[in-house]
């Protein structure tokens, strides 16, 4: 039970971590946003 | 009076000139800069109009400016406030673009120094709308990213009055949200949108829609996004965090990765929840109004497959040929219903044509042929299953190329398609192309409600003959086309019909891959000479490369 739960908390990590990867890359693109300022 | 009107500074700037409520010329700054969609000071396009016209900038007695910039202004230091640390340095080049951006600034550099008069940005939508439609009482529902403040109005029009009846204010904003996931499925927002509604019905929208509606907020009666999930109000370089990536549970894509079936879920699942909210707006449009008539405007005018479900409480729709901020310069200076056309552009006599074609004498191959043999010749060729860059008299405004700065082909054909992608426009294999169709016909062939001259509305085709210019649920972005509207183009049609007995053609815009839509004839030429398009034709002139076989 506990092995499942920090296999879980492991999975939701590394996917945090991807996300964060891919929207650190988006950023660089320019301009990736709809003008509203 | 003869009245400048102006768009600039979000996207798709340009300007038109009118004398009295009779619209002049018009074009958009792309087309000069080949930047898309350039959101700069229409310099060129000022420039092309008072050129084009004989017109002196003295002469001008009004500039009408499509939106509020002290609105504007408003909104954006409201919302800078809200995190004062976090958009310190957007809030600095936001105030250095202020400064170089003035609309006076910039109108003194020209030589004007008389009136300016500014127009909500969402009303400038409104009056486009309705002033260019046939109705005398309609409802008009505009929804696009965010004017000043307002990202959906619904107003009343009656005779020459629009009143506002009800507004959506930023940040809550449908048109804001379709760019966001466009942007999560790594195509640039304010461009993508389009390829978007075309990857849709390839996915499967229950996917992702029970994730993707929990961004909504149903508990109130209004429009309204929660932003925890956005980046809007403080950042210039992304739309949303990682919390839409945990909710969505699916990695957003880089622009140069492969589309996946769940990149094409989400896209079917963001269109079904537009669909609904869209049409949510249309109910009230009606409950508030009773017309039997809908106006539509804004940028999101542009989805036609949202656009078609409004007859579910319209009798009759109406949306004009640039429904997003370009059509805005022309509804700022509209005081009443004027009768115009989409071609508004610039346009080049034969001697021209010729004197260009002269310097291409060793690359190509031309004959002058009169009007009837010039329409004949480019019939048959379309019979022939030929690509023809379809060039005529004056350039469109707005996205759509309505048969004046077109590539044409056969819709007959099945490979067709995957040529025009792959092949001419070296675009995505998904995206479809549009008929253009004679207007008495149109019904034997798609189902339609009324006429749709603008191609901005998405219905089903009746026959399965067409598959070049239908998209895999069969369905297709239609153009009607009657005598009055572009004469030479339903000619062409016509005489396409007398051929195959099928009066359709497939048309999609003159250019290639991320350019703008041709402008003049050089462009039209050396587009044609770096491209796998079979024949060229520039008003009456039939052109084609020397080493190709006729």
């Amino acid at each position: 039970m506990l092995k499942d739960k920090v296999k879980q908390k492991i999975a939701a990590w590394q996917k945090k971590k991807e996300y964060e990867k891919k929207i650190a890359e988006l950023k660089k693109r320019d301009p990736f946003t709809y003008k509203n300022f | 009076m003869i009245k400048l009107g102006i768009s600039a500074f979000y996207h798709d700037s340009a300007a038109c000139l009118t004398n009295g409520n009779i619209v002049i010329a018009a074009a958009e700054e792309e087309r000069f800069t080949g930047i898309k969609h350039d959101s700069s000071f229409p310099i060129n396009t000022i420039k092309w109009l008072l050129r084009s016209t004989s017109t002196k900038i003295s002469d001008i007695q009004e500039v009408h400016w499509y939106e509020n910039p002290d609105t504007k202004d408003d909104r954006v230091k409201t919302i800078f406030n809200k995190r004062p640390i976090k958009t310190f340095f957007l809030r600095q080049r936001y105030n250095k673009d202020k400064k170089n951006n003035s609309p006076e600034a910039l109108l003194k550099k020209l030589g004007y120094t008389g009136k300016i008069v500014y127009h909500d940005h969402h009303y400038s939508h409104s009056a486009f709308s309705y002033f260019t439609s046939p109705y005398r009482d309609a409802a008009i529902l505009t929804v696009d990213g965010v004017g000043e403040w307002e990202t959906t109005t619904i107003s009343r029009a009656r005779g020459n009055k629009i009143e506002k009846l009800i507004s959506i204010d930023f940040p809550n904003s449908l048109g804001m949200l379709y760019s966001t996931i466009t942007s999560y499925l790594g195509f640039r927002p304010n461009e993508g949108e389009y390829k978007i509604m075309g990857l849709a019905p390839y996915g499967d929208p229950s996917k992702y829609f029970n994730k993707l509606e929990k961004v909504l907020d149903n508990t109130s009666n209004k429009f309204y996004l929660h932003q925890k999930y956005f980046t809007w109000e403080y950042s210039d370089k992304i739309m949303f965090n990682k919390k839409l990536c945990q909710l969505l549970e699916l990695p957003p894509r880089l622009p140069e990765e492969p589309l996946t079936q769940e990149h094409k879920n989400l896209a079917a699942a963001l269109q079904k929840l537009y669909e609904r909210e869209f049409l949510k707006l249309v109910k009230k449009a009606k409950d508030l109004t009773g017309s039997q008539n809908l106006c539509l405007g804004g940028g999101c005018a542009y989805n036609g497959v949202a656009n078609s479900l409004a007859y579910t409480f319209f009798n009759s729709i109406h949306i004009s040929f640039a429904p997003s901020d370009a059509g805005s310069s022309i509804g700022a200076c509209l005081e009443g219903h004027t009768k115009v056309s989409p071609y508004l552009g610039p346009y080049y006599v034969n001697d021209h044509v010729r004197k260009i074609l002269k310097q291409y004498d060793s690359k190509l191959m031309y004959s002058n042929l009169d009007d009837k043999k010039i329409i004949q010749k480019t019939a048959e060729l379309l019979q022939d299953q030929k690509i023809i860059a379809w060039f005529q008299g004056k350039m469109e405004f707005g996205a759509r190329a309505l048969g004046n700065r077109s590539i044409l082909a056969s819709p007959t054909d099945p490979k067709m398609r995957e040529k025009l992608n792959y092949v001419i426009k070296k675009r995505e294999g998904f995206r479809p192309f549009a008929p253009s169709v004679i207007e008495d016909q149109a019904s034997k062939f798609f189902d339609i409600k009324e006429s749709v001259p603008y191609m901005n509305q998405v219905v089903k085709a009746k026959v399965d003959f067409l598959p070049a210019a239908t998209h895999i649920d069969r369905t297709c972005r239609v153009q009607t086309v009657n005598k009055e509207q572009n004469l030479k183009y339903y000619k062409l049609i016509k005489e396409v019909g007398r051929i195959t007995g099928i009066p359709v053609v497939l048309n999609t815009s003159f250019n290639l891959k991320d350019q703008t839509i041709t402008i003049s004839p050089k462009q039209a030429i050396d587009r044609y000479l770096s491209s796998d398009i079979d024949f060229l034709v520039i008003n009456n002139f039939l052109i084609k490369k020397k080493h190709v076989k006729r």
